[in-house]
């Protein structure tokens, strides 16, 4: 099976403005402002988990 | 079957893992368009795949040190560009079903219509985009890139048992779209 689906492609503007960027990031990690948010979630509902458990057992008492 | 790398693939890999700029453009030359058509015709929306192109390719800069010296460009790449388009489609129906009954209408057209250039790719590409997503995703994968179905397994996170049954099913549905513009089974 093969397909002669129609030539996609970027414009140049846009394609040498992508290649520009990610040559910025060339060999640099994932940027470590992408944990920020997960890290602040996860941090919220263990805090939340743990006054709910405080909360419970001050309950059972 | 696993294929071997080629010659330019392999000093793209080279040089990216060193750091080097122009071993990215030459992936970059390489692959844009390629991973650009599948993911216009995934999202259906120039815009978005640009984006996601974007990300595609800064995702491969960042972890461009961090590469396998064997890696295989192509499948890495698509890999990518799965994932994306798997978030991307669930933020879409998160907003659907924010958006309620005020949801716009999914427009079911490719915005690559217009650059058919025979009325048989016109068929073709109507005909692709009325495909289901993961029916699509599996024609694009392995009748237009000309992967594998095992390599499309490895990049979709399925057995490979499960994409020849997507294919089956794609070139079903594809067969009845097109009528007379059907290519045949070339492969």
């Amino acid at each position: 099976m093969s397909w002669d689906l129609p030539q996609a492609d970027v414009d140049e503007n846009t394609s040498q403005r992508i290649a520009a960027r990610a040559r910025m990031d060339l060999g640099r990690g994932r940027p470590r402002r992408r944990l920020v948010l997960p890290i602040a979630a996860a941090v919220l509902v263990a805090g939340y988990m743990v006054w709910a458990i405080a909360k419970l057992v001050e309950i059972l008492r | 079957m696993v294929r071997s790398l080629s010659v330019d693939e392999r000093a793209w890999v080279d040089g990216l893992r060193r750091g080097d700029a122009a071993a990215f453009d030459g992936a970059f030359a390489a692959y844009r368009r390629r991973v650009y058509g599948y993911l216009v015709r995934m999202t259906r929306n120039k815009d978005t795949a640009e984006d996601l192109l974007q990300e595609t390719f800064l995702r491969l800069a960042q972890s461009a040190k961090k590469l396998a010296p064997d890696t295989r460009l192509a499948p890495y790449l698509f890999t990518i560009a799965h994932r994306l388009v798997v978030s991307w489609a669930r933020a879409q129906q998160v907003r659907a079903q924010l958006a309620g009954e005020f949801v716009e209408p999914v427009d079911h057209r490719s915005p690559l219509e217009a650059v058919a250039d025979s009325q048989t790719q016109l068929a073709l590409e109507r005909a692709f985009a009325a495909l289901a997503p993961a029916y699509r995703e599996v024609a694009l994968l392995v009748g237009v890139e000309g992967m594998q179905p095992s390599e499309v397994a490895a990049i979709l996170g399925q057995t490979p048992e499960a994409v020849r049954q997507r294919l089956a099913r794609a070139r079903g549905q594809l067969a009845e779209s097109l009528g007379a513009h059907y290519p045949g089974d070339e492969r």
